[in-house]
């Protein structure tokens, strides 16, 4: 009976635990304590083929010690505002949880205490849209607690653009274009195979 | 093949047995026989086809859309599309199975629409992906030759339910899809491909099965019991009718409206629901997309039984109780549709919509199959462009529906969902109007007069004329058979005087 009862608190303990851990973790209560610059060629970037040079490190004029829960480190490729607009899967959310703003991850690494940079290639799922770049530190846990970007809390400056690959082929053209026409072709054909037929007589 | 006298009730040479028409009175789902049969599996399977290819750009939304930079107002508009383009193809589908039968109707609307599924792979733009998917929903129509064909091929004691049955299996397609393009595009992707090309990839396994399903038709199929259309006509044995006459006759049967308008709110919503459901839990109960996905397929995928279901439900009230069975049934369940709508846009939590959300679709589908237990005895001359109203009906209730509750943010999806189930319920009322002389209306009884037998009803769509030319002679035929839909408490009748024998051919 008692080890029933120690069973059921320590479960009940736990999922408290639980949710704190997943919990209500919003990004409005995340510190921006991280410097994040990204630097690229001018003009539009062409997903599949440009670079994109990624730094980041943390903001000395925090404390010293406002790292020690950090344990990685998370950059990822953000949708800006204007690319937000009537699409909903896109949308910002202060609870991280359902949080859509962030959709593509540039690198995922143990946070360590100096300045990194890492050089990108822009992977040829990114749609077509402007970005930003946002790293978030995270406890051992994967709990975010903080978190830094290139651009403004506006998020209206230091925004790139990425043209997509079409994800089109000649050969898929082609292909098409070669099926389509079998198609209209072998209708016309059965149609005039039923007129010979018909042409022949009754059965 | 010769067609036999008017007496004759059972030919050795089909597998199944046969009214005076050569329609099959037994509905046999293992087999195969040519011709009734096989004309059942060729016609569920081309339609599957249809709604495998209209509905297999849904599942796949969340890499189209990022490919083609589309906007939630872009969805929307390409989703209105799919559905809008069959509302007229369907109407010009009945009148073209009435002119050249359901076998060469179909399979040239699925070939000529076959390319458009294959120009899908290569839309590159919103206005091309709404163009693709409109000219894809167009395949849609086929669901009127479905059940053309299977009214020419089953008599009235299982004429509903081979229609619920061609009918559900064919609207499998939508819930079977959701399943079938996820797979296909991951088995692709895992190949190799990148996103943005592995999906442009798997639009070819639609619309392949499309084109091999039309072959199949065009190969094994036939219009009617007794031969293709066109034999028919050149040996006399069926007369080639006008295509005014046709028309005239099906547009001016008020009936046909009613039906339209009903089917619009059965139908209608079940193509609604096939649009927005997935998205709906999915942003209501937060679950992932792939969860969503199956939730909405399992909507589409109850089609396997509850459509046949009313199908079969229409046969057995008629059987019994006549056409005010089949009216009163298909009331029933219709409005117990409206009021599970209603409460699946009031509940709350995700067990307890899935739960209402099925107990619906059940109702909602039911519905459909009911209504073309109906609508065979409308009309004969005309069955096609009745069929094509009530199923271009259909899709005007998808369009409108989806217009008025679920565009834009005026109404949050789940009100939309509840003022759908009150339109649903206020629009299956038209169904108390209809009135056949010969077996009565829902709250009236047969009419008295000696005008009133089904000979009268079916032989008004014929002029003196043509009558005296002996065009009517099918009608004559049908008229006969239908006669079981007084129900099982009036004994067999003699055969009213001022009905004329037919002549032998």
């Amino acid at each position: 009976m008692a080890a029933r009862v120690l069973i059921l608190s320590s479960i009940l303990t736990f999922s408290c635990f639980a949710e704190i851990c997943y919990g209500a973790v919003s990004f409005s209560s995340l510190e921006r304590t991280l410097v994040v610059t990204a630097s690229h060629r001018q003009g539009l970037l062409i997903a599949g083929e440009d670079k994109i040079t990624v730094a980041w490190g943390l903001n000395q004029s925090f404390p010293a010690g406002t790292d020690s829960t950090y344990r990685t480190i998370k950059v990822q490729l953000c949708y800006a505002p204007i690319s937000q607009v009537d699409r909903a899967w896109r949308k910002t959310e202060d609870h991280l949880s359902k949080d859509k703003t962030c959709q593509f991850k540039i690198v995922e690494k143990p946070y360590s205490n100096t300045n990194e940079t890492l050089e990108w290639t822009i992977e040829r799922d990114v749609p077509t849209a402007t970005f930003f770049v946002r790293a978030y530190a995270l406890d051992q846990h994967n709990n975010k607690v903080a978190y830094g970007q290139n651009t403004d809390t506006k998020k209206t400056t230091n925004l790139f653009d990425i043209q997509a690959i079409t994800g089109r082929h000649a050969s898929l053209d082609i292909a098409s274009v070669c099926f389509s026409a079998f198609s209209v072709v072998s209708l016309i054909g059965f149609f005039f195979a039923e007129k010979r037929k018909g042409g022949k007589g009754q059965q | 093949m010769e067609i036999s006298s008017n007496g004759a009730e059972t030919q050795p040479k089909f597998a199944l047995p046969v009214d005076s028409e050569h329609k099959a009175t037994e509905f046999r789902l293992f087999s195969a026989a040519a011709p009734h049969m096989r004309a059942f599996h060729l016609s569920w399977v081309s339609f599957f086809a249809c709604f495998v290819s209209t509905f297999a750009a849904p599942p796949l939304l969340p890499i189209i859309r990022d490919n083609l930079n589309l906007t939630a107002t872009d969805i929307g508009n390409a989703g209105i599309a799919s559905v809008s383009g069959a509302v007229f193809a369907r109407l010009a589908m009945g009148t073209a199975c009435d002119l050249f039968g359901p076998r060469l109707a179909s399979a040239s609307l699925i070939l000529l629409t076959a390319p458009v599924v294959f120009f899908t792979s290569i839309a590159s733009s919103p206005v091309s992906f709404l163009l693709v998917r409109f000219f894809t929903g167009f395949s849609l129509a086929t669901f009127v030759s479905t059940q053309f064909w299977m009214s020419s091929m089953f008599s009235a004691p299982v004429v509903g339910t081979a229609n619920g049955v061609a009918g559900g299996w064919g609207n499998l397609g939508g819930g079977a899809t959701q399943l079938i393009m996820p797979l296909v595009f991951g088995l692709i992707r895992d190949i190799g491909a990148v996103k943005f090309t592995a999906w442009r990839i798997a639009f070819f396994i639609p619309a392949l099965f499309q084109t091999l399903s039309a072959f199949a038709v065009l190969l094994f199929g036939q219009d009617l019991p007794d031969g293709n259309y066109k034999r028919l006509q050149k040996s006399g044995d069926k007369q080639k009718d006008k295509f005014s006459r046709v028309f005239y006759h099906g547009i001016t049967n008020y009936r046909g409206w009613i039906l339209a308008l009903t089917y619009g709110y059965c139908f209608g919503v079940e193509l609604t629901i096939d649009n927005i459901i997935a998205e709906y839990f999915y942003d209501r109960f937060n679950l992932k997309l792939h969860t969503a996905g199956i939730i909405a397929a399992s909507f589409g995928l109850a089609n396997i039984i509850s459509r046949p279901g009313g199908g079969i439900l229409s046969d057995a009230m008629g059987k019994r109780f006549g056409m005010r069975g089949r009216l009163w049934t298909l009331w029933t369940v219709q409005t117990l549709g409206g009021v599970f709508c209603i409460i699946l846009g009031q509940v709350n939590s995700l067990s307890a919509s899935v739960a209402v959300m099925i107990i619906f679709s059940f109702f909602v589908q039911a519905a459909c199959g009911l209504t073309f237990g109906v609508v065979p005895f409308v009309s004969r001359r005309s069955l096609g462009v009745i069929s094509g109203m009530t199923g271009g009906g259909g899709n005007v209730g998808a369009v409108v529906t989806q217009l008025i509750f679920f565009k834009g943010s005026r109404y949050s999806k789940e009100t939309g969902i509840t003022l759908m189930g009150i339109m649903i319920i206020c629009c299956s009322l038209p169904l108390f109007l209809i009135y056949f002389p010969q077996w009565g209306g829902m709250f009236c009884g047969p009419s008295s007069a000696k005008t009133a037998t089904e000979e009268d009803y079916y032989m008004s769509e014929w002029s003196s004329n043509e009558k005296d030319k002996g065009l009517h002679e099918a009608s004559l035929k049908f008229a006969d058979n239908s006669r079981r839909e007084r129900g099982r408490s009036v004994h067999s009748q003699t055969l009213p005087s001022n009905a004329t024998p037919p002549a032998d051919v």
